[in-house]
């Protein structure tokens, strides 16, 4: 399975964020999203997303060798700053999910099977999620977007503000499904791509361009990576 | 001094300048023309400079004038048999102590402060105070000319019109200074917009006293009133001591500005916690009701049960006052044969006002807005949400809520209507029973339509619930005003009845067409 964006062109009145890009992102690997404050990358998975308009510029994807344009259903969207409806519980929420997908769902689970997944304890189960703390928030956001098992999973800084213990859980749950999908990971730390990612790929003066970390040290790619994002046009 | 509240009067027009800016710029078609840095257009600015102090005219002037001459002079005026000048002080004193609690300026959690004293880390005490004190010269200045004109034709001894504001600035102050005091004792403060229950029964009792005791004939005579607004004042003056040595500020308004009370827009880190306050005070969030449905159905019943403070009670409430009032209406009828004529004639041609009673009673906006932010703010961040057919079956079903939350009250309006018609002498129309009730009904569908619809087609909010389209704005305003229009139209029930019924079915249609092919697109959260 591939993602080919081509010629995706978006720009602010006068400022060109995104500039012509061209780039091919293949399943079975998390490729880590770097760039500077401002630089587009969440105007990038926005227009992944289909939440904003965009200049110019097609997502196809090539899966079992049809090609088709990327859909809604394709992607799953993982924001920093979680977001669930509060007025349910957990359980409750899984339940309206797993109701209106029943018919798409290829390997059905049992409720408490996804928990058991996503390390959410039973007793937390029936909270309200007004009342999960973030780290529990983003693991619920999280484990929704994986039951959906779309085929390209964006993921917005998801680790940033969590414990060591939900970040490490998060690492070892992508790592476990990156087999069957495209994960593209925006992060601003650099250690954690570096030990996360299969692939780094910086967006930088609006282009994206693969940083290939053949035969590199850390220390060196980490260089090299600095290097690419201080570079000017 | 002076430079800090140049600085400060700078801040708040650029303020004001660039939230004109940014409004305008969310206008539909003229947003496109617009570009950024129209922020640093140096003639805007002076342009924005003129407006603000047009702005602070009226802020000064109107508000005193409308305050002197709608609440104090023409209510004054009402009571016959005593002699104007003793009532019109006499309500004077006791609004202006009830004002100076409800009002106090310096407890108002406004952005303009945020920005001084947080963003910009301005001097929290000197910045207090420059503004503090301008605004109680707004007071003075404000109320100066129109104590003196409303005083005067009320024969009001003009030493008095001259002392009225100064009395006013004074209550504030002494309130000021005593709420300052209770934080230093208590440690308690808090923002006016959120004032303690106290404070509520004490203005209501201040209010009776204000309006209830001239209708009994009960005024504080002139000269006591006198003593009491120069003592007010005197006193007023040894607080300013307490005022200017006050070192605290910063910490109340670390307080006050904190407190889920502003709706800083512009500050994403705060906004997210606020908001969420916000959500939580209003939205009573009952974690025993469950429910046994499925799917879409068993989501938007968890929302409506989980929410039926907002949702349900006021529907409620308002079922009760109408047939309060019709009980009322049909024993006036029956008591007072005279008045059931004219309770008749003026029934039988105002029915369009009731469309403006079925706005205003209608819950449709608050709703969407309880929606949006207990439910789609989240929900819109994922992809399944948005999925053509996920919006459209839970657009059904919240429909089918919102109707029969806004029938309840409809029903019972337009049965008490229908019944009053024909208590107070009928109709010789008999199709006019069955019309004028099927209009009600009509015109809460079309509401309740109307709103959710709107929502739908121009969801005006982003992620972290900022309001992001000026167009849901301006609908909601002409909506207004056309129901507010309709006030003025005398049209037959039969026709107007009819109209109503005709429009009504046909709105619904079109817009539940539009929303079948524009809602997939619409419905998102706005970036």
């Amino acid at each position: 399975m591939k993602l080919i964006i081509n010629h995706l062109t978006k720009s602010f009145e006068e400022k060109i964020v995104l500039n012509d890009i061209n780039f091919t992102f293949k399943q079975g690997k998390i490729y880590g999203l770097l760039g500077r404050n401002g630089s587009g990358k969440t105007t990038f998975f926005n227009c992944l997303d289909q939440d904003i308009p965009f200049d110019e510029g097609t997502f196809n994807l090539i899966k079992d060798n049809e090609t088709n344009t990327l859909q809604l259903t394709d992607i799953g969207y993982v924001l920093s700053t979680p977001n669930v409806p509060e007025f349910l519980t957990a359980r409750e929420f899984l339940k309206f999910f797993l109701d209106i997908n029943e018919d798409k769902l290829k390997e059905k689970k049992t409720i408490d099977e996804y928990f058991d997944f996503i390390h959410i304890a039973e007793e937390d189960r029936d909270k309200l999620l007004k009342d999960y703390s973030y780290g529990m928030k983003n693991k619920m956001q999280m484990l929704v977007n994986i039951i959906a098992n779309p085929n390209v999973l964006l993921l917005d800084e998801p680790l940033t503000s969590l414990d060591v213990v939900v970040a490490e859980e998060m690492k070892e749950m992508l790592k476990s499904i990156k087999k069957d999908h495209i994960i593209i990971f925006s992060t601003h730390i650099m250690e954690l791509a570096l030990s996360l990612c299969d692939e780094i790929v910086i967006l930088n003066n609006g282009k994206l361009e693969e940083i290939d970390r053949k035969n590199l040290t850390d220390q060196a790619m980490k260089d090299k990576i600095i290097k690419a994002l201080t570079e000017e046009k | 001094m002076f430079s800090c509240f140049l600085k400060s009067f700078k801040l708040k027009t650029t303020y004001r300048v660039n939230t004109f800016i940014y409004s305008v710029k969310q206008l539909p078609i003229i947003k496109s023309l617009l570009k950024n840095t129209l922020y640093s257009n140096k003639p805007l600015k002076v342009l924005g400079l003129i407006f603000s102090i047009i702005l602070e005219l009226i802020d000064t002037f109107l508000g005193k004038f409308l305050y002197v001459f709608l609440i104090i002079f023409s209510l004054a005026s009402i009571y016959e048999g005593e002699s104007s000048n003793s009532v019109f002080i006499h309500i004077f004193i006791f609004l202006t102590i009830a004002g100076s609690f409800m009002n106090t300026y310096m407890f108002n959690p406004t952005k303009d402060k945020y920005y001084a004293m947080f963003s910009l880390r301005m001097d929290a005490k000197l910045y207090t105070l420059t503004n503090y004190y301008y605004t109680i010269l707004k007071v003075i200045v404000g109320f100066l000319p129109f104590t003196i004109i409303f005083g005067l034709m009320s024969h009001v001894p003009l030493i008095i019109c001259l002392i009225i504001p100064f009395f006013v600035a004074a209550t504030k102050i002494i309130v000021a200074s005593y709420l300052l005091k209770q934080y230093e004792k208590k440690d308690q403060i808090t923002d006016e917009n959120h004032p303690l229950k106290g404070m509520w029964i004490l203005t209501g009792i201040l209010l009776a006293l204000a309006f209830a005791l001239p209708y009994f004939h009960l005024t504080i005579p002139l000269i006591p009133s006198l003593i009491f607004m120069i003592i007010t004042i005197i006193f007023s003056l040894t607080r300013l001591s307490y005022l200017n040595n006050f070192n605290k500020y910063k910490e109340i308004y670390k307080i006050i500005l904190t407190e889920g009370n502003m709706n800083l827009a512009s500050y994403k880190t705060n906004n997210t916690n606020i908001q969420k306050k916000q959500i939580e005070k209003q939205i009573n969030i009952k974690d025993n009701v469950t429910s046994n449905k499925h799917g879409y159905a068993y989501f938007n019943d968890l929302f409506v049960k989980r929410h039926s403070k907002i949702l349900l009670s006021s529907a409620k409430k308002v079922t009760v006052f109408a047939l309060i009032a019709i009980i009322v209406c049909i024993i006036i009828i029956k008591a007072l044969p005279p008045l059931a004529l004219e309770i008749n004639n003026w029934l039988l041609v105002m029915l369009p006002y009731f469309v403006f009673i079925m706005y205003l009673i209608n819950r449709g906006q608050v709703v969407s807005q309880a929606m949006f932010m207990n439910c789609d703010h989240s929900m819109l961040t994922y992809g399944f949400y948005r999925e053509p057919k996920v919006i459209l079956n839970l657009f059904r079903e919240r429909l089918k809520s919102v109707i029969i939350i806004n029938l309840l009250p409809a029903t019972i309006i337009g049965l008490g209507l229908t019944l009053i018609l024909f208590v107070s002498g009928g109709t010789d129309n008999i199709l006019e029973y069955p019309l004028l009730f099927i209009s009600i009904i009509a015109m809460s569908i079309f509401f309740s339509v109307h709103h959710l619809v709107m929502y739908y087609l121009l969801q005006p909010y982003n992620v972290n619930s900022e309001m992001k389209s000026s167009t849901y704005q301006v609908v909601n305003f002409l909506t207004y005003l056309a129901c507010y229009w309709m006030i003025e139209l005398q049209i037959p029930i039969f026709s107007f009845g009819l109209m109503t019924i005709i429009f009504s079915i046909l709105y619904c249609l079109i817009s539940l067409i539009l929303i079948y092919k524009l809602a997939p697109k619409t419905f998102k959260l706005r970036v």
